[in-house]
């Protein structure tokens, strides 16, 4: 259905050429690499005298040599560990970063030229940070918001109702910022950044701190919002759930290099050399060495599951048929957070521990 | 007695240690030290030259220029900031952890005091040398008036730093208002003698500070550092007065203090 | 430009409503303000109740000074200084970014976005105390004065307001350094008295090197129609300079700005 990515920028490419620019992806990125340079120091006493007289740097290479492209309505999710590179490469096409090197095109637009134009066709949600005005109601951030992006009255009247209906939004509305729950603001963070209509978003943690119902609601109503104005969104995100409910594409970035591009059904397939066999069985089989087929997952009475090499998959199924008296058979792919999480090496994986283990209820729940 | 002794030189190392870190503010934060005199005497000395015998109060241009050079070393030594700052730990509950610990945390702010003043004088002396040079202070003192000058130094930033600390204790109950370091602060520039000799002031407010303790944290030390305290009998007396003082802010702090914990731990526990 | 006054407009109106929130903070800041004359005028008291003159500056020539100095101190307490330190605060914890988002130029925007309304209980009391002494020195305070007056005071607004874009930009490189007004106001404590009070070599320094004399004497001066003692042709030598001060800082900001995305490394 969808060609790889590199075949889709070689098209767009051509496309710039020979045919209208209708089917230009919306952004392009081809090669782009950050590097920035830090100081370092170690703790101690006698390591501040020393720093006062000889600071240390550190190349940091955050992004290296990423290229990849997106379509117009397209959600797509970036995954990846602490430190892969994934907020820097939102942060150069939101045009707050300059590359050190390659090219990017969002919109028609080179994003670090930072025009007023480009800027009010986009929005940047940080999840960490907030930029509502702590002390005052959040209807006076928006009405602040509205006058910097040059909305309308009417049209910002129109789409303020909009928002705080599919948010929820009415009754924090005329409450302080600061007087309300993480779940509540992070909405608020939304609206004020939908506010201007922006056709390209970029969500660096859209859900992070918050419970896991608040966590559902928003990923609804990000898919909502795609869904009803076409709006194209890169995402990023601890929690896994966030990225299989609303991404069909994800790009998985490690190291500042791409891992892998393209379905989220496909991700495990490319990155993850195993299958899950469940099996129920008939009768007891005490004493049977299911360890020997490959690790085992879980077994309860009849119930056992095994992971296997993808390879070994047909001769452990064949073997089992033949030896257990088995009731029933499935074999799955591995859990998509199982596979990131080895992809990275471990359980250090996609996030710290406790987040790793909400994703995980939260897919259960469903 | 050792456990306190131990931890306050942890806290001068960390102290130390965070000051070298942020060297390149707290130079930002000497050099009022330093502009704050020197603009003095320069207003000081102007006007004596206005006057036919270019004189105020017995302070010539050069007797100027030693008070304030004088006033630029106490002021420096002496300073303490606690009113300014204790409002900031307890609106921000940094003060939370530091009443936990087995040790008042006064120490921890005597250990910064004592490391900014250690970690800073590498900037403020050779800044002393050049407004001497640039001033020609004339100096009368002999060496035991520099002795005791050291001495009332000492006692001067102790009386100034437990004082400071005393009114600080208000933000246990204002969090949110930083007004008492202001006043303070005012005070030991009118009545501490920072801005003026205090015998250059109208005879009321001549009165007024020697009813108060700030005289004894700036202006007493400097007198005796220029020389101009030429009675030992007096340098003695006020030797003894400083220490009065002291003994009085330990006895408040000692009252407030408790009271204070008190009020924190009721409003916020 | 009329949108940029609209968004001006709107900020204050914010700060006000945030003014509202904090209501006792206010009344207790609006008494220390008078504090601070009162201080400041005991100063005056002091000084000159042991000379007359000094150096040609009568009580009444420091008294304007004094509400000249305060009125300043006022001005950049008003909008100066807290936009700069949420600059400051922008800079340190990431959220510059919000602002470069934001279609509006950007350096407008970091110098608008808050206001300290109370402050201008400052500028108020600093012009009371300005005009009683200018009234006291010249009888009547006349409207070539007043115009001289408001030339040289914009021009020092426009200094200043550089001097603190610059010393802010400067965070992008030493990010830590978050006491860096203590630059500004070291200095700014010099420009509490006449710079006549200097010695020659000091004045040059103070008017050329830094052009404290521009921020309070010379406005000052020119409210008692003086301001040529100080620098011949004051209000034009005082726009030209903060007009030189003006694009500098601004190219310096953009400067800074390119560093912050990593533009020029």
């Amino acid at each position: 259905m969808r060609l790889p990515s590199c075949g889709c920028c070689a098209i767009a490419v051509r496309c710039r050429f020979w045919e209208s620019r209708i089917d230009m992806p919306l952004i392009e990125v081809d090669n782009l690499s950050k590097t920035f340079r830090v100081p370092e120091r170690e703790g101690g006493f006698l390591a501040a005298i020393r720093s006062v007289f000889n600071r240390r740097f550190r190349q940091v290479h955050a992004v290296r040599g990423v290229s990849f492209c997106v379509e117009p309505g397209e959600i797509v999710g970036f995954l990846g560990p602490n430190g892969a590179g994934k907020t820097t490469t939102l942060k150069m096409l939101s045009g707050l970063l300059h590359p050190t090197s390659g090219t990017a095109t969002v919109l028609g637009d080179v994003p670090w030229r930072r025009h007023s134009e480009y800027l009010r066709r986009i929005s940047m949600l940080m999840g960490q940070r907030s930029q509502l005005q702590w002390d005052l109601p959040a209807l006076d951030s928006f009405m602040v918001h509205a006058a910097v992006y040059n909305i309308p009255k009417d049209q910002y009247r129109q789409r303020l109702d909009k928002l705080v209906e599919m948010l929820e939004l009415g009754p924090v509305l005329k409450k302080q910022i600061r007087t309300l729950s993480l779940g509540e603001r992070m909405k608020c963070e939304i609206c004020v950044s939908l506010l201007h209509g922006p056709e390209v978003l970029f969500l660096d943690e859209p859900t992070i701190g918050v419970d896991i119902t608040m966590q559902a609601r928003i990923r609804d109503f990000i898919g909502d919002y795609n869904r009803r104005y076409g709006a194209t969104i890169i995402l990023t995100s601890h929690y896994m759930a966030d990225v299989t409910a609303l991404c069909k594409r994800v790009i998985v970035i490690d190291q500042g290099r791409i891992l892998f591009d393209g379905q989220l059904e496909a991700l495990s397939e490319k990155l993850a050399p195993f299958k899950v066999i469940a099996i129920d069985l008939d009768a007891d089989t005490d004493g049977y060495d299911f360890a020997a087929l490959g690790d085992v997952l879980a077994k309860e009475d009849r119930k056992v599951k095994l992971r296997v090499p993808k390879g070994a998959a047909a001769s452990v199924t064949g073997r089992l048929l033949r030896e257990l008296p088995v009731l029933d058979l499935t074999i799955e792919d591995p859990p998509i957070e199982d596979v990131i999480g080895r992809a990275f090496g471990g359980s250090s994986g996609v996030g710290p521990e406790e987040e790793t283990s909400a994703a995980e209820s939260q897919g259960g729940d469903r | 007695m050792t456990a306190v002794a131990r931890s306050f030189f942890a806290f001068l190392r960390k102290g130390i240690a965070v000051m070298l870190q942020y060297r390149g503010e707290i130079v930002l934060w000497a050099i009022w030290g330093l502009v704050n005199p020197a603009v003095s005497y320069a207003l000081w000395s102007a006007a004596a030259e206005s006057n036919a015998d270019g004189t105020i109060a017995g302070f010539g241009r050069g007797e100027f220029a030693a008070y304030f050079f004088a006033m630029m070393i106490v002021g420096h030594l002496t300073q303490a900031w606690d009113t300014y700052e204790i409002g900031h730990l307890v609106r921000s509950g940094e003060m939370s952890p530091k009443l936990l610990r087995p040790i008042l945390p006064i120490w921890e702010a005597l250990a910064g005091n004592l490391s900014y003043k250690i970690t800073t004088l590498a900037f403020v002396v050779p800044m002393w040398c050049l407004f001497a040079w640039l001033v020609r202070p004339t100096f009368d003192t002999s060496a035991w008036q520099l002795g005791l000058g050291l001495i009332a130094i000492v006692l001067g930033a102790v009386l100034n730093f437990v004082l400071n600390y005393v009114f600080a204790l208000v933000a246990f109950w204002t969090p949110k208002l930083d007004a008492m370091g202001e006043l303070y602060f005012g005070a030991c520039m009118l009545w501490g003698g920072r801005f003026a000799p205090l015998d250059a002031l109208p005879d009321i407010l001549r009165w007024l500070s020697g009813l108060q303790p700030f005289k004894w944290m700036f202006a007493f030390p400097s007198e005796l550092i220029m020389g101009r305290i030429t009675d030992p009998s007096e340098a003695f007396r006020g030797l003894g007065i400083q220490l009065a003082w002291i003994a009085v802010s330990i006895v408040g702090f000692r009252a407030l203090w408790s009271v204070a914990v008190k009020r924190y731990t009721a409003v916020s526990g | 430009m009329a949108r940029g006054l609209k968004l001006m407009w709107l900020f204050i109106r914010v700060s006000l409503q945030n003014l509202a929130a904090y209501r006792f903070d206010m009344y207790a800041r609006i008494g220390m303000a008078f504090m601070h004359v009162g201080y400041e005028l005991l100063g005056v008291w002091i000084i000159f109740n042991r000379t007359n003159e000094i150096r040609g500056w009568t009580v009444y020539h420091m008294l304007v000074l004094v509400g000249v100095f305060r009125m300043v101190a006022g001005g950049i307490r008003i909008i100066i200084v807290p936009n700069m330190r949420l600059l400051l605060q922008d800079i340190h914890n990431g959220k510059l970014d919000f602002v470069l988002l934001k279609p509006v130029n950007a350096q407008f925007l970091v110098s608008v976005r808050e206001f300290v309304v109370w402050r201008f209980t400052d500028v108020l009391l600093g012009a009371s105390v300005a005009l009683y002494g200018c009234v006291k020195l010249t009888g009547t305070v006349s409207p070539e004065a007043l115009l001289r007056f408001s030339v040289t005071l914009t021009a020092a607004f426009a200094i200043v307001y550089s001097v603190w874009l610059m010393l802010a930009t400067a965070c992008f490189w030493f990010v830590r350094i978050e006491n860096i007004e203590m630059v500004f106001w070291n200095v700014f404590e010099a420009g509490r008295y006449p710079i006549v009070i200097y010695r020659p070599w000091v004045q040059g320094l103070l008017t050329f090197v830094i052009p404290l004399a521009f921020i309070t004497t010379v406005p000052a001066a020119a409210l008692s129609g003086e301001d040529s003692k100080i620098v011949p042709y004051a209000p034009v030598v005082a726009t030209a300079a903060g007009v030189c001060m003006l694009l500098v800082s601004s190219w310096f900001w953009r400067f800074g700005l390119r560093r912050y995305s990593g533009a020029s490394a």
